[in-house]
C-alpha cells in the first residue's frame, strides 16, 4: 500500500496539453475516482501513474519516493483495463493462458515459488468467486467473468496501487452495477490504494471515497461524492454531475441569514452560507430534485407551466416554464401531472449553490 | 435458423471464380496426375503404367532434387521469418521515419524473382561488387563463392531478400492485431522486454508466422527462377529438373511425376500447417 502524490503534473502530446499542472494527494487505502468527459486527461493521469507515460513536468510520488523515472515493471501497480486485456489462449508453449495462467502471470514474472503462486491464485479465485473456472480459456468467459479474472490478476500481485481504466464500460447496465459493488467490497477488504477512471458519474458517486472532477486537463473540484453532488463549485461540475438548473442572479438585499436575489424567473430567498455585496451578480445552481410541487410549507414558491412530464418509474421528470425560463423539476411518481398543467413549486432556501 | 435456399442463379455467380479453378487448375492437375501414370501421354502411347514413378523414385538424382528443394523451402522460410519478424516488430508503431522505412523495404516486392536474382548476382557473384570491395580492402585474398555454391546459400539469400517484404506484410498485420492494452497489462504485471516478446508477441503472432512459413515454403520449394540463376550446378531444384525432363529430355510423363511430387508436398505441408494452426490457437482462432 502506498500514498500517492501528484505534484504539478503536466503531460503534453505534441502541442496538446493533456494534463495541466495537476496536484493531488491520495491517502493509503483510499479509493479515488478521476471523473470527467473524454479528453479531460483522466486516463493520461492514470497511465502516468502506471508509468506508461513520462510526465513532462511535475512529479509522481509513491509514499515519499519520486517515481518519474521508474519503469512500469518496477512500480508495483496493477491496472484493470476497459478491454480486460486478458492474455489469449495460445498453445505455443507453456503457459497456455487459461484463467489460472492469466491470474498467475504477474507472480510468474516475479518468480515466486510455485507453492506461493498456488496459494495466492486460489485466494484470488475465492475473493472474486471464480472457483471452478481455472481451466477455462478467456474466450469462453462472459464479459463480467473476464473483468473478474482481470481483477484477480491485478490483486494477486499485492500491488501498492490499483489502477482502474474504465473497467466497467464494456459491461451491460445491470452487470456494471453488480461488478462495481464487487470492486468496492474487494477494495475495502484488501485496503489497496485505488485510482479509478470513469466518465460515468453514477459509477463515480457509488464507488468512491473521493471524486476528482477533471476538465480540459485540469482539476475542477475534489471532494467526497455528497460534496461533489450537493455542493458543486463550478458550473462545469454542476452540469457534468447529475442535472442542474444553472442561472445568473443579482443580490438585492438581506433578510436575517437569507439573501434576497433577483433571478430571471423571479425573486428568491436563499441561504448562501456567507454574504456578498448588494448588487453583485452570481452564478447559481440547484438540482431538479430540490424543485418539487408545493406542499404548503416553506421554501421559495414559484408558479410554472409544465412543458414535458416524463414518467421515470421512481419519479416524474418535469420540464417547467417559469416566467419564460426553462427549469428542470421532479415530482413523485404518483403525481398526476401532464404537459400544459399550471403547477406551484417550492425550492428550499438552502439548496442553492454559488458557482465560481 | 431456417437455412437459406441457394438458387440456380447463385451458382451462376460462382462460375467465374470456382469455374476457373475447376476448369483450368483442376484439369491441369488431373492431366499431370494421369500423365504420371502414362495416360493422356503427350509423347508415345497412352497406357497405364507405374514405370515412370518407379524410375524416378529409384533415381538418385531425382531424390537429390527433392531433398534440395525441401532444404531450400525450409531454410528460405525460416530465414525470411527471422529477418522479417524483428523488422515487423520495429515497424509496429508508426512514426514519420518508420513509415518511410516501411515503404523502402517493400521495394523488392515489386521486382520479379528473376530480375532480383540478377540484381543480387551483381552484388555477390565471384567478381561481384561485394567480393571486389572485400579484396580491394585486403579483407580477403580470394573472392568468396557466394553464388552457385553447392549448399545453396546463394538461393536462400536471394529468397530472403526477395520475400522479406512479403512476409513483413503478413507479420505486420498479425502484430497490429495485438492490442496495446495486452502489452501494457504485461508490462504492468512485471514483464520485461524479452518476456513480452516470448509471452506476448511471438505466441500471439504465431498464426501469422505460420501463414508466412507455409507460403514461403511453397514459394521456395517450387522455385524455378532463382535456383536456375543462383543455384548449384548439381542438384537442380525439383522445378528446374521438371523443366529439364520435359523440354530438354522430352520425357513429359516423368516430368509429370515430378509435378505430382511438388503438388503432393505442398498439400502435405498445407495440411500440416492447418493442423498446427488449429493446435496453436487451441481451436479458438
Amino acid at each position: 500500500m502506498s500514498k500517492l502524490v501528484l505534484e504539478e503534473l503536466t503531460k503534453r502530446f505534441d502541442n496538446i496539453v493533456a494534463v495541466d499542472k495537476i496536484s493531488l494527494e491520495v491517502a493509503e487505502g483510499e479509493f479515488v475516482t478521476l471523473l470527467g468527459p473524454s479528453g479531460c486527461g483522466k486516463t493520461t493521469t492514470l497511465r502516468t501513474v502506471a508509468g506508461f507515460y513520462k510526465p513532462d513536468e511535475g512529479r509522481v510520488k509513491f509514499n515519499e519516493r519520486v517515481m518519474n523515472d521508474v519503469p512500469p515493471v518496477k512500480r508495483n501497480t496493477a491496472m484493470c483495463f476497459q478491454s480486460y486485456a486478458l492474455f489469449p489462449h495460445m498453445n505455443v508453449w507453456d503457459p497456455h493462458m487459461n484463467v489460472w495462467d492469466n491470474i498467475a502471470f504477474g507472480l510468474k514474472m516475479r518468480k515466486l515459488p510455485s507453492q506461493e503462486q498456488k496459494k495466492r491464485v486460489s485466494e484470488a479465485l475465492g475473493i472474486l468467486s471464480l472457483e471452478g473456472m481455472e481451466k477455462r480459456k478467456p474466450g469462453q468467459l462472459s464479459g463480467g467473468q473476464q473483468q473478474r479474472v482481470a481483477l484477480a490478476r491485478a490483486i494477486v500481485t499485492q500491488p501498492d496501487i490499483l489502477l482502474f481504466d474504465e473497467p466497467l464500460s464494456n459491461l451491460d447496465a445491470k452487470l456494471r452495477v453488480q461488478v462495481r459493488v464487487e470492486i468496492k467490497e474487494m477494495q475495502k477488504r484488501l485496503g489497496i490504494t485505488s485510482i479509478y477512471v470513469t466518465h460515468d458519474q453514477d459509477e463515480a458517486l457509488a464507488i468512491s471515497d473521493r471524486i476528482v472532477v477533471m476538465n480540459q486537463g485540469r482539476i475542477e473540484q475534489v471532494g467526497d461524492p455528497q460534496e461533489i453532488y450537493l455542493r458543486p463549485r463550478t458550473s462545469f461540475v454542476a452540469g457534468f454531475i447529475g442535472l442542474a438548473n444553472i442561472f445568473k442572479a443579482r443580490i438585492l438585499g438581506f433578510e436575517g441569514n437569507l439573501t434576497l436575489l433577483s433571478a430571471p424567473f423571479g425573486a428568491l430567498r436563499v441561504d448562501l452560507g456567507r454574504s456578498y455585496p448588494i448588487g453583485a451578480e452570481l452564478d447559481l445552481s440547484f438540482r431538479p430534485e430540490s424543485m418539487s410541487p408545493w406542499t404548503g410549507v416553506g421554501g421559495n414558491k414559484l408558479k410554472g407551466t409544465i412543458l414535458h412530464a416524463i414518467f421515470m418509474g421512481d419519479a416524474m421528470d418535469l420540464f417547467v416554464d417559469v416566467a419564460g425560463h426553462r427549469l428542470r423539476a421532479r415530482a413523485g411518481s404518483a403525481a398526476r401531472i401532464a404537459a400544459g398543467d399550471e403547477v406551484e413549486f417550492s425550492i428550499p432556501e438552502s439548496t442553492f449553490q454559488v458557482l465560481e | 435458423m431456417e437455412r437459406q435456399r441457394v438458387g440456380f442463379s447463385t451458382y451462376l455467380f460462382l462460375i467465374p471464380g470456382v469455374g476457373f479453378i475447376v476448369l483450368f487448375i483442376g484439369s491441369s492437375i488431373f492431366i499431370t496426375i494421369t500423365q504420371s501414370f502414362g495416360l493422356f501421354s503427350v509423347t508415345g502411347t497412352s497406357q497405364f503404367t507405374i514405370d515412370h514413378w518407379v524410375a524416378l523414385l529409384g533415381d538418385r538424382e531425382s531424390l537429390d532434387s527433392v531433398l534440395f528443394s525441401l532444404k531450400m523451402g525450409f531454410l528460405s522460410s525460416a530465414g525470411t521469418i527471422l529477418f522479417a519478424f524483428p523488422l515487423a516488430l520495429f515497424l509496429r508503431k508508426g512514426g514519420t521515419g518508420k513509415r518511410f522505412l516501411a515503404s523502402l523495404v517493400k521495394i523488392p516486392l515489386f521486382i520479379p524473382a528473376l530480375v532480383s536474382a540478377f540484381l543480387i548476382i551483381n552484388l555477390i557473384s565471384y567478381h561481384g561488387i561485394v567480393n571486389e570491395v572485400l579484396v580491394a580492402l585486403n579483407l580477403i585474398n580470394r573472392p568468396l563463392r557466394m553464388l552457385n555454391d553447392r549448399f545453396g546459400w546463394g538461393v536462400v539469400g536471394i529468397q530472403v531478400w526477395k520475400n522479406v517484404p512479403f512476409v513483413l506484410l503478413i507479420l505486420a498485420s498479425s502484430l497490429a492485431s495485438i492490442r496495446d492494452d495486452t502489452i501494457d497489462a504485461a508490462r504492468n504485471l512485471g514483464a520485461g522486454a524479452i518476456q513480452i516478446l516470448a509471452k506476448i508477441f511471438i505466441p500471439l503472432a504465431m498464426p501469422g508466422i505460420l501463414v508466412s512459413a507455409i507460403l514461403m515454403f511453397i514459394k521456395a520449394f517450387g522455385d524455378f527462377a532463382i535456383t536456375s540463376v543462383a543455384g548449384p550446378v548439381y542438384p537442380p531444384s525439383i522445378a528446374l529438373r521438371m523443366r529439364n525432363t520435359a523440354s530438354l529430355f522430352q520425357e513429359w510423363d516423368k516430368a509429370a511425376v515430378l509435378g505430382v511430387i511438388i503438388i503432393l508436398t505442398t498439400l502435405v505441408v498445407t495440411w500440416l500447417y492447418a493442423k498446427l494452426a488449429e493446435f496453436v490457437t487451441g481451436g479458438e482462432g
